[in-house]
């Protein structure tokens, strides 16, 4: 399997090893050894709990920047529903797509159509679908790998089909080197994304194919040279020659997780979001407690993609834009409705590999080996205090006893079982000069 | 239990009530746990728990109680589930996917679309079904673990 890779960096000079990220993640990735976090890539799940508890900002989200693009000859935009909402009255929508051109971008893509394609794509899968229910949005990349990590049975219940913004990464090449004559390879896609999960989906997508975008820029990192250039051009506003980016709510609904619901009225449709939850409902799911769901629409974030990691605007301000926005909108415009029926037919949104479940450390060795590692953190387990201090730098004694048994850790790491560990902690956290 | 000549790497057993609802799946869910830390292939972990889950929730909808033993050799999983309950009268029938003797509560729940026992058979790579009426079922299921396809 290939090196996993997360956009997740802890720098070590910042990190006063307070627990924090550790006690938060809810996949138990992170350990804190020598007053230092680290974490098993193989556990991580890109939910950036760790990003936001971390009270001394020392876990850094990394991302494209607008000069890495520069080695592709025509560059598009592919923005996030999310972006629209970010700004005051002010700012219009055709000063977002112009800001989005001065920055760089080639081209803005508006991919209302590609959320036609994909809803009616789920539509007719839930439809034809005899498995396990229920089926599970794979909108969201956190609810994708919680799933591979924590629920591998649940695998073939996520949708196998690509997410919109793929499909309009894909539908941009075709377009643009037909468009002028270039190769696809020249052409980039680049996602305007709400959240580090879906840079890190573009960059490595559960499935482990190729993504259609090539890269991603957080509406962070481009926040205020929009801004910039709409208070420039205020005077022009309504002047603008770009065609309107927001044809329908349809466009708007995605991102705020609503935009299944109408569309699958036939179906019995679940709405969770917030890890905490999500994991609730899975772990009921796993029971086969959940079996009258056909369809679940899960998100990490509590107010779905508006919500993101890499937004700016109050996420409130944002939903309540929306509204007012959507209020005004037809739900799907005749022109979108007239070109999702002419590519739906001619194009296949399927993922180009299947989803597996992720393979995780201590599952090498031999079977003979692995049950010793289980049956000794078994044995370990019943010596430790259950109190899941956190002290010995693991979140939990059950991941105690586990690594261990892995050889990772020490019983003497426990405070309840070696005077010597809280001495060295009292050394440690109390005589930090500071 | 079938005679195995690989050793036993690992034995637990479970205990299941029968009508017991609310820890319907526990079993199924602490079975695959286990295979789950022993890094055990996705695959055979997916076939383990529909083999245990289906298992167990006959156990929950017909019996009275049932003790669930799990083995770990190094060539295969058993799945060994004996209930005391009132037993199956016609095995062929009760084999037939569709057939079903569940309540109308029961399929309110989304159970009894008799799906259970030939999805036990169809997930194991050897399966025994033995029931004597009044007295209970025993389901055998044995999934090799290098037949990951």
């Amino acid at each position: 399997m290939d090196k996993l890779t997360h956009g997740f960096r802890i720098e070590q000079d910042k990190c006063k090893g307070c627990f924090t990220c550790m006690r938060s993640c809810p996949t138990h990735a992170i350990r804190v050894r020598e007053r230092k976090a680290r974490y098993e890539p193989d556990r991580c799940i890109d939910c950036g709990v760790c990003l936001s508890a971390c009270p001394w900002s020392a876990i850094a989200a990394t991302t494209w920047s607008v000069e890495d693009l520069s080695r592709f000859r025509f560059k598009v935009a592919v923005p996030c529903p999310v972006l629209f909402g970010q700004f005051p009255a002010s700012v219009a929508p055709a000063h977002i797509v112009e800001g989005l051109l001065t920055l760089g971008f080639d081209a803005v893509w508006d991919y209302t159509v590609e959320i036609g394609l994909v809803s009616r794509a789920i539509s007719e899968y839930l439809e034809n679908w005899k498995g396990a229910t229920p089926l599970i949005s794979v909108s969201c990349p956190v609810v994708v790998r919680l799933v591979q990590v924590s629920y591998p049975r649940m695998v073939d219940q996520l949708i196998p089909l690509h997410v919109p913004r793929e499909i309009a990464g894909r539908e941009v090449k075709r377009r643009y080197s037909a468009r002028l004559g270039i190769p696809e390879e020249e052409i980039a896609a680049i996602y305007i994304t709400p959240c580090q999960a879906k840079t890190i989906s573009i960059l490595q997508p559960a499935e482990g194919a190729e993504s259609h975008l090539d890269g991603a820029l957080g509406i962070a990192d481009i926040y205020n040279a929009i801004v910039a250039y709409a208070s420039l051009r205020k005077d022009e506003a309504g002047k603008t020659a770009q065609p309107p980016i927001i044809r329908d709510s349809s466009f708007l609904r995605w991102p705020v997780s609503e935009g299944l619901t109408h569309i699958l009225s036939r179906q019995r449709y679940l709405h969770v979001t917030g890890l905490s939850n999500i994991i609730q409902v899975f772990d009921d799911i796993e029971k086969g407690k959940l079996r009258n769901v056909d369809f679940l629409e899960a998100y990490n974030c509590w107010s779905g993609c508006v919500s993101g990691n890499l937004t700016v605007a109050n996420v409130y301000v944002t939903l309540s834009r929306f509204h007012s926005l959507i209020s005004k909108l037809p739900e799907m415009d005749p022109e979108t409705q007239a070109e999702v029926d002419r590519r739906y037919p001619k194009e296949d949104f399927r993922l180009e590999r299947p989803i597996r479940p992720r393979p995780l450390r201590g599952s090498t060795g031999s079977l003979r080996e692995r049950v010793r590692i289980i049956q000794q953190a078994e044995e370990t387990s019943k010596i430790l205090p259950g109190l899941d201090c956190g002290l010995c730098g693991a979140p939990t004694c059950k991941e105690l006893a586990r690594d261990i048994s892995m050889g990772d850790a020490t019983k003497q790491d426990c405070v309840f079982l070696s005077k010597d560990r809280l001495q060295n902690l009292r050394k440690a956290y109390l005589h930090q000069p500071t | 239990m079938r005679p195995s000549v690989a050793e036993e790497l690992l034995r637990r057993t479970f205990e299941v009530r029968g009508q017991d609802f609310d820890k319907a799946g526990e079993t199924s869910a602490e079975v695959t746990a286990i295979l789950k830390d022993l890094g055990i292939d996705p695959d055979i972990i997916l076939r383990v728990g529909v083999v245990t889950f289906e298992a167990e929730m006959n156990v929950v909808m017909y019996a009275h109680e049932a003790t669930v033993t799990f083995i770990l050799t190094d060539e295969e999983i058993l799945i060994d589930v004996t209930d005391r309950g009132p037993g199956i009268p016609d095995i062929g029938l009760a084999m037939q996917t569709g057939y079903s003797t569940a309540s109308d509560e029961m399929r309110e729940m989304g159970f009894g679309y008799g799906l259970g026992l030939p999805n036990i058979k169809k997930n194991s790579d050897a399966f025994i079904l033995e029931s004597e009426v009044g007295k209970g079922t025993t389901v055998h299921s044995s999934i090799r673990l290098d037949s990951s396809g």
